[in-house]
């Protein structure tokens, strides 16, 4: 029904509406009120307070709103009696219904009454339309709230199309006073072949109503300070879905629902209607929202709670979120439903053809499989074996596929029914590396965390579930903040606004979304503890949890980071002059390398925007992608700058001397003097100690190299003494073999040694599919480098074997130069169109002028490289003349 | 009564913010806006984008005060404000004809 003012209106309306004419001449005068209200009245408050006080008194909310009801029905049925009688009508022609909550006997303390006034034609409806006046102003004048419409019986037959509300209200009418035979003519005879008809109808507006409303709350039942009758959870949940059983009828696949849902939802909808009638007491009006202040109160009362303990309002709010969850889950999954449609002959015919022809049989051993766009369980008891459920949440991370209402249902089963012979429970870092690393994690994330999966595996979080933390600008509880962190992340695959579109070649090129995402999921949970400052709750969350989870000392070290550091971009951007170039030195310093920067941001762009819809307004994402900008600037032009000096770094000395068996501390820091910071910022201590292992080999071969396969492709680390052309004939030697650099780093350090880092995809799978093909391509790299081999051939078998494909996407070619960006070399940066041999032909035409790589960064985004080199020119920077000479055979180079 | 509106750098909200505290100021709007007066704005390269800020972010805090703290305000906001350089923004003071308050209508500066 529509809200009091709209349906009062209308009933006032009723005088002009087409159809519905004014005040008729011979309509009964009204001599006066039908009986003094000074005797009514107090009766009615008095009533109204007997009524409250057993509430108070712990009456349960079903025994206080039937009372309601009781006694608003007795109040209509004396006043329209009243009326009628002091005027001498019979009341043939006019009855009253009760419509919507009311109707179905849920009346709160300062709800509107819905009532329709039902006529047996438009002439009885011209003659009793002054009593009804009266008999409403009379109900005000006792504090009830009419909300009114009037009807005739025809026109309760027909659809109103802009006013389903209506018809939906109507699912509920009950008979209250008036024409008791004009009730069951509309009861039994007019509304029920006119509701059969307009089933479809109704299912669609009931749909998209329900759709508006869940979407105008953010599509959660978890908001700090929730709306106990509008929001997802609320009771119009309830009443939605039991308008949408009604209307479906009773189909058999709906009545999967067992009698211990139907407990879990009678006693939802008590715990809700209980907090409601508090809520309309404590505000006096038909005020809904369940306000911190009235969550101490209701956890003070204990209100609703049957085992007996006393709980403060946090946890008194979890019993809250469980029973909005229940309610929630209940609407949508008759949400789900279809109607069902007729079929014709002629269409049965064609769909027994196609499944002959195109069976939708999944293929065999399948243990679940895509219908209508959702994942569906095909094989319930294989899921005792936990892998093929995490397997699930895998694929619908991978392809951003949902799973359906029904697979999260049988998989709740399976999870809660512990006499289940489970196996292969513990889920390992790698397979949750694999949902964390995916396009859509929030896909995954979100069920196994509603399914309470999330939790098995990282128990951490239990801190957070359904946690409320009370914040002026949070609106979501601190688990459900986390989950939006994700969700906001993965959207930026398609960025739904503005505001995201920046960020979003960030978030598609991040290589390791599993951190970044961990670090999300972590984050908060010190929120939930006992601790002064929730960062270094969640920090010893993140211990646990790595410990368990056998995460690398990289990989906890990089997340730990995040964790550390989330709340300082933020802070940054809001409390530091980001123009300044000191802001922006100190920050760089904190973060320390490009990678970390491009996950802080993600993190710091999705934790403002999971605060609430409003938080990140198009002037803080500037703001952030400003400083992010300016910072990713800053760390590519200050890589020179910032040297090693190895004696500086005791701690690092001592655990690369203890993973080597104890080298001279000498030799260790003749190895790392002098090697850019950035350096150490990439590279693990075992990854160093790793590379100096390779750096004492050199006595007995120049050139050490070593091969290793990555999640994407293979890393290909490479220590020599620096020499002209060493960083392009390595390109050129992965090209020829059809392998494309994705990312390289060369340093050098101040003995002149070179450690070469490339990352490269094996376009041909040559070496994944053939063992063999390792060692011949290590010893074709080792040839060239020595001089043995030519790399001509090589480049020309590979020009030959490869197809030129136009680019997807065009890049312009950019070239410039900073001879600011370090004391003793030109920073050059290259933006092109990424090709196989790229770096190859970048590499050579630096060589033919004579310069010299000091250190590179090598990088792409999709089919754009983006490559940063410091050259030197007989060890000084490149003069002017030499740039512009550079920069032309780069052009022509490049295109 | 007199309108006080300052233009102030984002990163000495926070600062002059606590300090209008300090001095009994509670109520104001604040509200994020971009502009440039003879702070022009810059360029930055990234990746190859340029990305061009010609409008800065400035925080602009706008308060009705009575006339005898008007002098108060303003010396809080210069002393708290201030970094020097270009772009720390401005203060422009006008005169206000009444004040209402909604909920109860009182009016003058009993209101504010």
């Amino acid at each position: 029904m529509k809200s009091a003012a709209k349906a009062r209106s209308e009933f006032v309306s009723t005088a002009t509406r087409p159809g519905f004419p004014p005040e008729q001449p011979q309509a009964r005068k009204m001599p006066g009120p039908a009986k003094p209200l000074n005797i009514v009245a107090p009766q009615v408050e008095a009533e109204r307070q007997r009524i409250r006080a057993k509430f108070d008194a712990g009456a349960s909310a079903k025994e206080t709103l039937h009372a309601l009801c009781e006694l608003a029905d007795k109040i209509i049925q004396q006043i329209f009696g009243d009326v009628m009688k002091v005027h001498d009508t019979p009341n043939e022609g006019l009855a009253l219904l009760a419509l919507g909550g009311y109707g179905r006997r849920m009346l709160f303390p300062f709800s509107d009454l819905d009532i329709l006034f039902l006529f047996e034609n438009e002439k009885s409806e011209g003659e009793f339309r002054p009593f009804i006046s009266e008999f409403s102003r009379t109900m005000w004048d006792l504090g009830f709230r009419v909300s009114s419409a009037g009807r005739t019986l025809d026109e309760c037959k027909r659809i109103e199309e802009d006013n389903a509300e209506f018809h939906l209200a109507l699912l509920d009418r009950r008979f209250l006073s008036g024409d008791q035979e004009l009730f069951n003519k509309l009861d039994k005879r007019v509304l029920p072949p006119s509701e059969k008809q307009s089933r479809s109808f109704l299912f669609l507006q009931l749909h998209r109503l329900t759709k508006e409303r869940l979407a105008r709350y953010g599509n959660t039942i978890f908001h700090l300070e929730p709306n106990v009758k509008e929001a997802p959870g609320g009771l119009r949940d309830y009443q939605a879905a039991f308008w949408l059983r009604q209307i479906l009828g009773d189909r058999p696949d709906l009545r999967g629902s067992t009698a211990a849902d139907e407990e879990l939802a009678a006693d939802a909808v008590e715990f809700q209607s209980s907090i409601r009638c508090l809520l309309h007491y404590s505000n006096a009006r038909n005020d809904n929202t369940l306000t911190y202040e009235m969550q101490e109160e209701a956890a003070k009362r204990s209100l609703s709670v049957r085992d007996g303990l006393e709980r403060n309002a946090a946890e008194w709010m979890r019993l809250y979120f469980r029973h909005a969850r229940t309610l929630n889950r209940q609407l949508l999954r008759y949400l789900d439903q279809k109607m069902a449609q007729p079929v014709s002959l002629r269409e049965r015919f064609f769909s027994a053809a196609r499944s002959v022809t195109r069976p939708e049989q999944p293929p065999s051993g399948a243990h679940f499989a895509i219908r209508s766009g959702q994942f569906e369980i095909l094989d319930q008891p294989a899921l005792a074996d936990r892998s093929i459920i995490y397997s699930l949440f895998t694929e619908a991370a991978r392809t951003g596929t949902m799973l359906s209402r029904d697979a999260e249902r049988i998989i709740t089963y399976v999870v809660s029914h512990s006499e289940l012979h489970v196996r292969n429970q513990m889920m390992s870092w790698d397979t949750l590396k694999e949902i964390l690393v995916a396009d859509y994690p929030g896909v995954a994330l979100r069920p196994m965390h509603r399914l309470g999966i999330l939790m098995e595996i990282l128990p951490e979080m239990r801190a957070i579930d359904s946690l409320v933390v009370r914040d002026f600008y949070h609106r979501y509880t601190v688990d459900e903040h986390s989950l939006r962190t994700i969700e906001h992340l993965q959207a930026l695959a398609e960025p739904p606004d503005a505001r995201g579109t920046s960020f979003a070649p960030v978030w598609k090129m991040q290589e390791r979304r599993d951190l970044l995402v961990l670090a999300l999921l972590l984050h908060d949970t010190g929120k939930g503890m006992p601790v002064e400052n929730h960062v270094q709750g969640s920090l010893t969350a993140l211990a646990s949890a790595a410990s368990r989870l056998e995460l690398s000392p990289q990989e906890e070290a990089e997340v730990r980071f995040l964790i550390e550091h989330h709340l300082d971009m933020s802070a940054t951007v809001q409390r530091r002059d980001i123009f300044d170039p000191a802001t922006v030195s100190a920050f760089a310093a904190t973060v320390g390398t490009l990678e970390r920067l491009q996950r802080l941001c993600l993190l710091t762009y999705a934790d403002i925007h999971a605060v609430n819809p409003e938080a990140l307004t198009p002037w803080k994402a500037e703001m952030l992608w400003q400083l992010f900008v300016a910072t990713a600037n800053h760390l590519s032009r200050s890589l020179d700058r910032d040297r090693l000096h190895a004696s500086d770094e005791s701690s690092l000395l001592e655990q690369i001397q203890s993973a080597t068996g104890g080298a001279p501390k000498t030799e260790i820091e003749r190895f790392l003097e002098g090697f850019p910071r950035r350096y150490l910022a990439v590279h693990s201590a075992t990854e160093i100690a790793q590379h100096f292992a390779l750096y004492r080999k050199l006595g007995s071969a120049p050139l050490q190299t070593e091969l290793k396969a990555e999640r994407h492709g293979f890393s290909l680390t490479l220590l020599t003494a620096d020499r002209p052309r060493l960083f392009s004939t390595i390109a050129g030697v992965l090209a020829g073999w059809g392998m494309n650099i994705i990312k390289a780093d060369a340093f050098a350090n101040a003995a002149g040694m070179v450690l070469d880092t490339f990352h490269f995809a094996d376009l041909h799978r040559t070496l994944e599919l053939n063992p063999s093909e390792v060692e011949r391509f290590q010893a074709s790299l080792t040839d060239v480098l020595s001089g043995t081999a030519a790399l001509e051939p090589l480049l020309q078998s590979r020009e030959s074997a490869s197809r030129a494909r136009p680019p997807k996407v065009a890049v312009t070619t950019g070239v410039s130069f900073d001879d600011a960006a370090s004391a003793h070399s030109t920073l050059l940066e290259v933006v092109t169109q990424d090709r196989a041999g790229l770096l190859y032909d970048m590499g050579w035409a630096l060589a033919r002028l004579d310069c010299n790589i000091e250190v590179a960064l090598i990088d792409t985004e999709g089919q754009k490289a983006i490559d940063v080199f410091y050259l030197t020119s007989r060890g000084k920077k490149l003069e002017p003349q030499k740039q512009e000479m550079l920069r032309e055979v780069l052009q022509g180079t490049l295109g | 009564m007199m309108k006080l509106e300052a233009i102030i750098q984002p990163s000495r909200f926070e600062s002059v913010k606590d300090a209008l505290r300090e001095v009994g100021i509670e109520g104001m709007t604040v509200t994020e806006v971009r502009g440039h007066g003879r702070q022009k704005g810059h360029t930055e390269v990234y990746r190859g984008r340029e990305y061009t800020v010609d409008l800065l972010p400035k925080i602009k805090l706008e308060m009705v005060l009575p006339d005898k703290l008007v002098n108060t305000v303003v010396d809080t906001i210069l002393k708290t404000a201030k970094t020097g350089k270009i772009g720390d923004g401005k203060i422009f003071i006008s005169r206000v004809e009444e004040a209402i308050r909604i909920r109860n209508e009182e009016r003058g500066e009993s209101a504010l």
